[in-house]
């Protein structure tokens, strides 16, 4: 007897357009207690033609006029719903996320927190006048003393967005973003995590049915010849998130009037100096760096692939390895890894073996992992100078280096890709080496245990990811009736 | 100089009598009892091997079945020397799939490692390859041992030509490339003689050579006895093409019958190879499922990709081969394949990608991508 049965679409449009949306065929889902029946749509051209008309006039109407306060106002409703325990949809969303990701429920739990966490009133407050200045530029034209005249910034009509990733609860944040600066927004969910964005959407729906007449997200296979040049073409500005190789190939498909943003795969890594590897409070900046490797199973861009340990502390290097071990195994228990791919439980072990050899035959490498399963693994070596990409799914390797300033020099090939450092250095040098990260091409600095838990004011891969959808007019005029 | 210790020899001997009995030759104990002899001497002899297989407990004295012999992954040739006796190796094979040179794994082979493996190739391709005992002239789409001598695949292919081929066998791939003008000659000639061909490679120069003759609008009808063997996938050097497609493709543009065309899997760890039994089944009017073929001097085993434990039969694991005639380096090698046992043997999925991007974090291959400049 199956206990839950859930049917979900995989798509959400306005109320006007749903029964014009044929259903194409239904995925199933399930495990041993649930089964989720995901119904997946027929696109074509002229639906398309319709919705994003549908959009564009929703938002001329109601959106683009809607003051920001009133929007800050529904998203901050949004976040609070899916912060609320007991919210249905949320519960909706821990099963399916996790039945159809892999990743635990615990997991999902943990990121879903995160996310919306910083998704509230104060941090879209905060991110508007970071990127900004005056928020107010948004609903008129506001008199600037440095302009001598009148500014107003303009959102783009239409945003398109192609999600490609299972990052749970990522999609949200376009959606915001595009309501932020008053643009109808349609997204392409990825196949790998398709039903978050439908539910968000519901939950905006709740709260505000005109906001939502503007959003609208379908399901589509990648690369599908007929939609995506077809609707680039029609954008304003396309929000991409994917690997390399995708955002590259639908980069040209991208008419040169329309404004793209980027969000490629990227990666991060943890530097930890000597004056920090104390036996006082161990066992928290060892549960910190754990928590790093752990949140999203270390599939986020957001999480370390190496962590660098300075030697000639307290701590060595390889005793402090014994610490995050440890605090791997417990967070495992607490937060369980999810379900892998034979390919990448294959290639842990396959690693996870080089590792132990190169420790039989005396080198300085010791190989910490879980057992018999792949659930975490730590390895520890000296530096090799060279930036080896981790397996993820919780594989930390650990490097020791005798000085934190050999570690910039193997980072600078793979600059523009660097995305999230954690840095705890705890003595002078720490300035001249996050002045040195910087240079590099690392967007976020923060600290151990954090990182995975940027702010909404955080400049995404570097970009301020509202103010590079806007366009500014400036009126040099300083009439009173402006 | 390179003479080997006697009891490595008399070792060599003894699996090399067990070869020779064939490939139809079921001896389960006699299989037993020397890879036990195997890995008693591969424990006594690679002292990190050694120290790997007393770090999970187990020593020869310990054991009473293969399979409880600790398996190598294939990993660890990348990173280690683990060859009987270094000092004796004659032959370093190494793998492909990536350009840098430290991250190829290498694969020594001492003169009596090199024995082994040429008995598995005569007895294995005897049944597999020619259960008919024709001799045809091998075309062969791959590089020289001269040219390549760290492939395995070319050391084997040379065997071949000089066991079963007639005397204008010949590799096709020369200093300039793929010699496509001398492969259309040599089959051209085949039709006009009624000479029967074998070709055999690469599994993607057989689709780029495919790409070729549509392109040309070529096409030929081999005589009756013709063959192909492929191996070794595609590796991103050709397009990805199904089995059945495969097959299919040599069928229309060669002319060769759907029962010649014989896949084989071969891995630079492993000495010996595993065939399909298409032409063999064909041959004695066998109507069985296709799938690779263990010869009586190797065992596979399907394992969990989460804990390494055999699986029951006919789930879907990685594969964990056990091959007698790998004596001079690791007896027990755990790959990275996947696939399944089959009633015959196994079947190999291969090293299937991932279908969708899973997380936003850069992957290795990227990494490979970006740190070649691409």
């Amino acid at each position: 007897m199956m206990e839950n049965l859930f049917e979900l679409e995989a798509f959400y449009v306005p109320l006007e357009l749903r029964d014009r949306v044929k259903i194409s065929r239904t995925l199933v889902y399930e495990d041993e207690s649930t089964r989720i029946l995901l119904k997946i749509p027929s696109i074509d051209r002229t639906f398309i033609q319709s919705l994003i008309h549908h959009l564009r006039e929703k938002r001329r109407d109601y959106l683009a006029d809607l003051p920001i306060e009133t929007i800050v106002e529904v998203l901050d409703e949004a976040s609070r719903r899916w912060l609320d325990k007991n919210y249905p949809l949320r519960r909706l969303a821990l099963k399916t996320i996790s039945l159809i990701t892999g990743f635990s429920q615990e997991v999902v739990e943990a990121s879903l927190d995160a996310e919306m966490e910083s998704s509230l009133r104060e941090d879209m407050w905060r991110a508007l006048s970071l990127e900004i200045g005056n928020p107010l530029y948004l609903n008129n034209f506001q008199y600037s003393p440095q302009l001598g005249g009148y500014s107003r910034a303009f959102g783009p009509e239409l945003v398109v967005s192609i999600f490609s990733e299972n990052i749970p609860a990522l999609p949200h944040l376009l959606f915001m973003r595009s309501a932020l600066v008053k643009s109808a927004c349609l997204g392409k969910v990825a196949r790998g995590e398709p039903t978050f964005a439908p539910l968000y959407l519901k939950t905006i729906e709740e709260i505000d049915p005109e906001m939502a007449e503007c959003l609208a997200v379908l399901y589509w296979q990648g690369g599908e010849e007929e939609i995506e040049p077809f609707l680039f073409e029609q954008a304003d500005a396309v929000v991409l998130f994917g690997g390399v190789e995708t955002c590259r190939s639908l980069l040209e498909k991208i008419p040169r009037r329309v404004k793209a943003l980027v969000h490629g795969h990227r990666l991060g890594f943890g530097v930890i100096g000597q004056q920090r590897m104390k036996r006082q409070g161990l066992e928290r900046l060892a549960e910190e760096v754990a928590l790093d490797c752990s949140m999203f199973d270390q599939q986020a861009c957001l999480a370390p692939h190496i962590y660098y340990l300075e030697e000639g502390g307290e701590v060595s290097p390889k005793e402090f390895c014994l610490a995050v071990a440890a605090a791997m195994e417990r967070l495992n228990q607490k937060m369980p890894r999810g379900r892998i791919s034979p390919q990448e439980a294959s290639a842990i072990h396959q690693l996870r073996a080089s590792y132990e050899f190169r420790e039989l035959n005396g080198e300085e490498v010791l190989v910490l992992a879980s057992s018999p399963k792949t659930d975490w693994t730590v390895a520890y070596e000296k530096d090799p100078g060279t930036f080896s990409p981790s397996p993820l799914n919780r594989f930390i390797r650990i490097y020791g280096v005798e000085d934190i300033f050999q570690v910039p020099p193997a980072l600078k090939q793979i600059g523009p890709f660097l995305q999230n450092a954690a840095v705890a250095i705890g003595d002078k040098r720490e300035k001249e080496f996050i002045r040195i990260l910087g240079e590099l091409g690392v967007a976020r600095i923060t600290s151990p245990g954090k990182m995975s838990v940027p702010s909404m004011m955080w400049h995404h891969d570097g970009i301020s990811p509202l103010a590079s959808l806007l366009r500014w007019c400036d009126v040099e005029k300083k009439d009173e009736n402006l | 100089m390179k003479e080997l210790p006697k009891e490595a020899l008399d070792l060599d001997q003894k699996i090399i009598d067990f070869i020779r009995r064939g490939t139809d030759f079921k001896d389960d104990e006699g299989f037993n009892r020397l890879a036990l002899e195997v890995f008693t001497l591969q424990f006594k002899s690679i002292p990190l091997y050694r120290r790997y297989c007393e770090k999970r407990g187990i020593r020869p004295e310990k054991i009473s079945s293969w399979e409880e012999i600790p398996a190598l992954p294939t990993d660890v040739f990348k990173v280690m020397e683990l060859s009987m006796f270094p000092s004796k190796t004659v032959r370093t094979f190494m793998t492909s799939g990536t350009t840098k040179p430290e991250e190829r794994g290498r694969v020594g082979y001492d003169e009596g490692g090199l024995r082994l493996m040429d008995a598995t190739i005569e007895e294995a391709a005897t049944s597999f390859l020619f259960p008919d005992g024709r001799k045809t002239k091998i075309l062969i789409l791959a590089p020289s041992p001269e040219m390549a001598p760290h492939m395995i695949m070319a050391y084997g292919m040379n065997r071949l030509k000089d066991y079963f081929g007639l005397p204008q066998s010949r590799f096709l791939v020369g200093r300039e490339g793929f010699e496509v003008e001398i492969l259309l000659k040599e089959l051209r000639s085949s039709e006009d003689e009624g000479v029967p061909v074998t070709i055999c490679g690469g599994s993607f120069g057989f689709v780029n050579f495919f790409d070729y003759c549509r392109e040309k609008g070529l096409r030929f009808k081999l005589p009756p006895g013709s063959r192909t063997l492929d191996a070794g996938g595609f590796k991103g050097r050709s397009r990805e093409v199904k089995r059945e497609e495969f097959i299919r493709e040599c069928e229309e543009i060669l002319g060769i019958e759907k029962e010649r065309s014989v896949n084989l899997l071969g891995m630079t760890e492993i000495s010996s190879q595993f065939y399909d039994s298409t032409l063999r089944n064909f041959h004695l009017g066998l109507a069985l499922p296709m799938a690779k073929i263990n010869p009586p001097w190797t065992k596979t085993v399907v394992v969990d990709p989460e804990t390494l434990k055999p699986l029951p039969a006919g789930e879907t694991g990685l594969l964990k081969h056990f091959d007698l005639a790998n004596r001079g380096h690791i007896l027990a090698i755990q790959t990275d394949d996947l696939g399944r046992m089959a009633p015959e043997g196994f079947e190999v999925f291969g090293r299937s990608k991932e279908g969708e991007a899973k997380g936003c974090s850069l992957t290795i291959d990227e990494m490979t991508r970006i740190e070649k400049g691409i």
